[in-house]
């Protein structure tokens, strides 16, 4: 059976999807609201708060994310700053982290797209009949954009399950590492890959079809 | 931070070993992108094809590979890759790390172009291909013709946009030990523990390459890209740009 190998070694393996799911998820809240705050800073009439999302957006997606998880894994400890004084937990939240950062600057884009796609009349009657631009956005502005980002945001949520294999490299008993170690106990590389190809598709197959369902169902409503 | 961290960036030698690692990273990603655009061009041409032997195994490899970590395509070539040639090239072949590397790059870099190829194909208006059939010329004709040659020019900008997510992508091939930029870079700060420093300057030369490359880009946009089509780019674009 392809990757019956993962039975063989359960601790190793549905550990290492455990942790991969644990990271995607927290990955995943962080990057929503750190990019929801960031593309609200872009749409911003304040020129510089727009300055600083852009450059956050520009530095994150320009930039490798194994050197962003290098940083934060072995950089930010040398300035004094430590997620955890236990190393595995350091390296696990160091891997959330990372990809909260990363994909933030994605969601920021998706969303920021969202909010300018919002009729600028209907901005500008809310404004003129006396809500604030706080109120604007909680009331009249955000609440249209979610409905037309969810596609998108189902997208950069699938590239996050997979760019989860990065945390690999820090040293995160992740899937891929899982892999890896039992390639290098057994030789059996074939099968120890095809597990977790097999468990990564498992994650990343059903929300695609969600997305495209998704898609549909918005295609069909507007 | 220490004091004495910096200095160490006045010697040419440093540069010099850094610049070794870009002119790897660029390697890396010229040979990935190579590599991956005409396998990806006969994917998507497989994935529309009438024929179902043709567009079934081209739909599978497609959705298949993206759907999987770049890093695992890396990590798996960079250990069996010698094997899988053995049968080809003899049994004392060894892959050299550089060509696993761009094997598992390429991998998926194709199955993304191939969808972006497809979007441009598709987002055509059908006119096109139906004025040319009606005009006697066969399948092939067509799409050589008349239907790639505009599909390509709308894909540009698209497609220099993935090749910045190819550049950072090499940073996974160090993984597998082939010298590239960060892996240099790891090298430095190893020896000197200034992990901080080599970091930054590694990341601002990623940034400085990969920034000016996006906005190349968008001055690309060669002729008038549809608005179904630039929408489709965009989703796929934003679903494989950040791996």
């Amino acid at each position: 059976m392809p990757g019956g190998i993962a039975f063989e070694f359960p601790q190793l393996y549905f550990t290492g999807l455990w942790l991969t799911i644990q990271i995607s998820v927290l990955g995943l809240l962080g990057a929503l609201v750190l990019g929801t705050l960031v593309a609200v800073l872009r749409v911003s009439p304040i020129a510089p708060l727009g300055w600083i999302g852009a450059a956050y957006v520009e530095f994150f997606r320009n930039t490798p994310l194994v050197a962003l998880l290098f940083f934060l894994f072995l950089g930010l400890p040398l300035i004094g700053l430590r997620f955890s004084t236990d190393t595995f937990e350091n390296i696990f939240r160091a891997a959330a982290v990372g990809m909260g950062l990363y994909h933030g600057a994605y969601v920021a884009e998706v969303v920021r797209g969202g909010l300018l796609g919002v009729d600028r009349g209907q901005i500008e009657a809310a404004r003129s009949l006396g809500l604030s631009y706080a109120q604007m956005l909680r009331y009249v502005q955000l609440p249209q954009t979610f409905r037309s980002v969810i596609p998108p945001l189902g997208n950069i949520g699938i590239a996050l399950v997979k760019n989860t294999s990065l945390a690999s490299t820090i040293g995160v008993a992740e899937l891929l590492y899982a892999a890896e170690i039992v390639e290098s106990r057994t030789f059996r590389a074939e099968e120890a890959f095809i597990a977790a190809t097999l468990l990564y598709l498992v994650l990343t197959i059903p929300l695609g079809i969600a997305v495209n369902a998704l898609e549909r169902r918005m295609l069909v409503a507007r | 931070m220490r004091p004495d961290t910096w200095p160490m960036f006045l010697n040419p030698a440093i540069w010099g070993f850094l610049f070794e690692g870009l002119r790897e990273t660029i390697y890396i990603a010229l040979a990935s992108v190579a590599v991956s655009f005409p396998v990806g061009l006969l994917f998507a041409l497989g994935r529309l094809s009438r024929r179902r032997w043709m567009r079934w195994p081209s739909t599978f490899y497609i959705e298949g590979v993206r759907a999987l970590p770049v890093l695992l395509l890396i990590a798996y070539f960079g250990i069996k890759g010698s094997a899988l040639f053995r049968p080809i090239f003899g049994q004392d072949f060894e892959l050299p790390l550089f060509w696993a590397g761009v094997l598992g790059l390429s991998m998926y870099t194709s199955a993304v172009l191939a969808e972006i190829i497809r979007a441009g194909i598709v987002s055509l208006p059908r006119g096109q291909s139906e004025a040319a059939r009606a005009l006697g010329l066969s399948h092939a004709q067509t799409m050589r013709s008349v239907i790639l040659p505009q599909a390509l020019r709308l894909m540009v900008p698209a497609m220099m946009a993935q090749l910045t997510t190819v550049i950072k992508d090499t940073s996974l091939v160090g993984t597998i030990g082939v010298f590239e930029l960060l892996r240099q870079g790891r090298t430095i700060y190893t020896q000197f523990f200034n992990p901080v420093e080599v970091l930054l300057i590694v990341a601002t030369v990623y940034f400085v390459i990969c920034f000016a490359l996006s906005r190349a880009s968008r001055r690309f946009e060669l002729g008038y890209t549809p608005r179904a089509a630039r929408i489709k780019i965009q989703d796929i674009a934003l679903r494989d740009q950040a791996a």
